[in-house]
């Protein structure tokens, strides 16, 4: 697990990239949107 | 000090200025100050919301924390981007400028009242703002005059107004256009910083697993005391329950992940958005700045353990103990790395980065604050001009700084820290619900928000003077008037007030709300203008 020793420290450390990726598709995919 | 960087210093305030000018330049009527005329893009507004967010306490301090708690802190970045960037952006900032612009509000007090038709609200709210943000700019500002203070080798007095009235001086003349420029130039030098922080800590211990790993073989040396309240090792969650535990989950996720929704210096940036096409921008420039603030911050001070272990074979906590008294100071854990750890000319770099940290959010806490003078310049005047909002809400930016700077002489520290997690805490209790309510929910009646604000206002006041310790000690409070310091035992007395104080805004909220008259059916048409998928409620009786 990337070298942390607790799960929930990986499961933060994963969530962290994950919702940046969320941030960044959403945001790509509504990039000329108005909606 | 390398006269280089006095330069680079140099350099680094006469283009804030000169950003400051561009702001004055372009501010020419109260919507231009207030919201930066609503026509601001994208990328400015969400580095400008990043930078504000996000100020020196919250890169020395949490990264000082991570060092003595481990990265389970990580929860917290977590919830920053997620809640604070993804939740902000997506669902309550698109709704934010649309009502907002509706109804022609120019301020969070603003559109509050004007959305449920209250003057108590914008009063309240204001307020609140004008009163309690000077114990967080103080704090801020203390940040930023110890940092001149160490590096340029002034006198701390002489550092606190100084840095102060720089600030003062572009808010002043700029409004929130001057901000929001020079936001962007100060979050552009913050992401650049940190981005290198973390690069040179990974490459300097040795790789991302091995450097983890490392920490992970670390777990030993907890002293005896954090084991004792649940601290299981730098990369392992504290034990379920135990002290340590419900610190991070309570304090920490909730409080601070959850409270920074309800922030009026934050939400007024949506207010500021040129058109609805700006948030998936805003999105993509906010979450990457969001996790290269919070996620290197947790990681770097974490892994500090592993390169004071290697060089000196301490861990970071011991290496800021003070040997007579034995007290360890946190904060001065991230400054120590970076000078012992990362090259010399990183140093300067991270120095400009704590400096711009400083800048960005008290410059946002003084708009803030000027605005809300304004705000209550037109609840006591009803009729004074239109035209003299810009001129009430510079006059605001002098009394904020003027009480800021009494403040920071004033108080101790440990008061203004406490402060600005009260002034967090006092925000999501009174505001969150309330927002929420105003954007997704039509049948949510004046009455109701009022009995939220006041509720959770309440709860809030209630577990921080008798249940919640940290607090109720130092207020002393409960001591006179119960004869104990707090009231509560474990675990209530180290969980945060919020996890108590924002259910029982949600319930007044809403229980106030379904037995009183629905506001007028056209009036909430007028509001929720452009907003899809929303049914407006039939106002009965």
């Amino acid at each position: 697990m990337l070298g942390l020793e607790g799960f929930g420290v990986f499961l933060a450390y994963v969530l962290c990239i994950a919702s940046t990726l969320l941030c960044v598709v959403y945001g790509v995919a509504r990039w000329n949107s108005d909606e | 000090m390398d006269p280089l960087f006095y330069l680079v210093v140099i350099l680094y305030l006469v283009v804030t200025f000169y950003l400051g000018y561009l702001g004055w330049r372009h501010t020419r009527s109260a919507a231009d100050y207030m919201v930066a005329g609503g026509r601001v893009n994208g990328f400015l507004v969400s580095l400008s919301y990043g930078a504000t967010f996000i100020s020196t306490s919250a890169i020395v301090g949490f990264g000082g924390a991570a060092a003595a708690y481990g990265m389970s802190m990580l929860w917290l970045a977590a919830l920053n981007i997620f809640v604070g960037i993804f939740i902000a952006f997506a669902f309550l900032g698109k709704r934010i400028r649309t009502m907002g612009a509706n109804l022609g509000a120019h301020t969070f007090p603003e559109l509050m009242s004007r959305r449920f038709n209250s003057r108590f609200i914008h009063g309240y709210a204001a307020l609140i703002i004008a009163l309690v943000m000077p114990l967080y700019a103080a704090a801020v500002m203390i940040g930023g005059a110890r940092f001149l203070e160490q590096v340029l080798k002034v006198e701390y007095t002489w550092a606190l107004v100084v840095f102060a009235i720089l600030v003062a001086v572009y808010v002043f003349f700029g409004g929130l256009r001057g901000v929001i420029y020079t936001d962007a130039l100060q979050g552009a030098i913050m992401f650049a910083g940190m981005v290198i922080l973390l690069v040179l800590t990974y490459v300097r211990l040795g790789g991302v697993i091995p450097a983890h790993t490392a920490l992970s073989d670390l777990k030993d040396l907890v002293p005896a005391a954090l084991a004792a309240k649940g601290h299981a090792g730098w990369t392992a969650m504290p034990l379920p329950g135990s002290e340590l535990w419900w610190y991070v989950v309570s304090t920490l996720v909730l409080g601070v992940g959850i409270g920074v929704l309800a922030q009026p210096q934050l939400a007024v940036r949506f207010m500021a958005l040129r058109s609805g096409r700006e948030f998936g921008r805003g999105l993509v420039v906010g979450g990457i700045f969001i996790l290269a603030m919070t996620g290197t911050v947790y990681v770097v001070g974490a892994l500090s353990n592993v390169f004071f272990h290697r060089t000196a074979g301490k861990i970071a906590l011991a290496m800021v103990t003070d040997p007579v008294t034995g007290t360890p100071n946190i904060d001065r854990i991230i400054p120590l790395y970076i000078s012992q750890a990362l090259p010399h000319w990183f140093v300067y770099i991270f120095m400009l980065t704590l400096l711009a940290a400083a800048m960005s959010t008290l410059s946002s806490q003084f708009h803030a604050i000027g605005t809300s003078v304004r705000d209550l310049y037109y609840l006591v005047l009803p009729g004074a001009p239109r035209e003299q909002g810009m001129v009430a809400a510079r006059a605001g930016v002098l009394l904020a700084l003027a009480a800021t700077l009494y403040l920071g002489f004033r108080l101790p520290v440990s008061i203004i820290a406490l402060a600005t997690s009260i002034f967090f805490g006092l925000c999501a209790a009174s505001f969150l619900p309330a927002l929420v309510a105003a954007l997704y929910w039509p049948r949510a009646t004046r009455g109701g928000v009022i009995a939220g604000i006041v509720s959770g206002s309440l709860a809030y006041g209630f577990m921080v003077f008798f249940v919640h310790q940290k607090e109720a000690v130092i207020f002393g409070v409960a001591q006179a008037l119960l004869g104990k310091p707090y009231i509560a035992s474990f675990p209530w007395n180290i969980i945060d007030p919020l996890v108590v104080a924002l259910p029982a805004s949600v319930v007044g909220l809403i229980a106030v709300s379904l037995v009183s008259r629905a506001l007028p059916q056209e009036h909430l048409r007028e509001c929720f203008r452009g907003i899809g998928g929303v049914g407006i409620p039939v106002r009965d009786g």
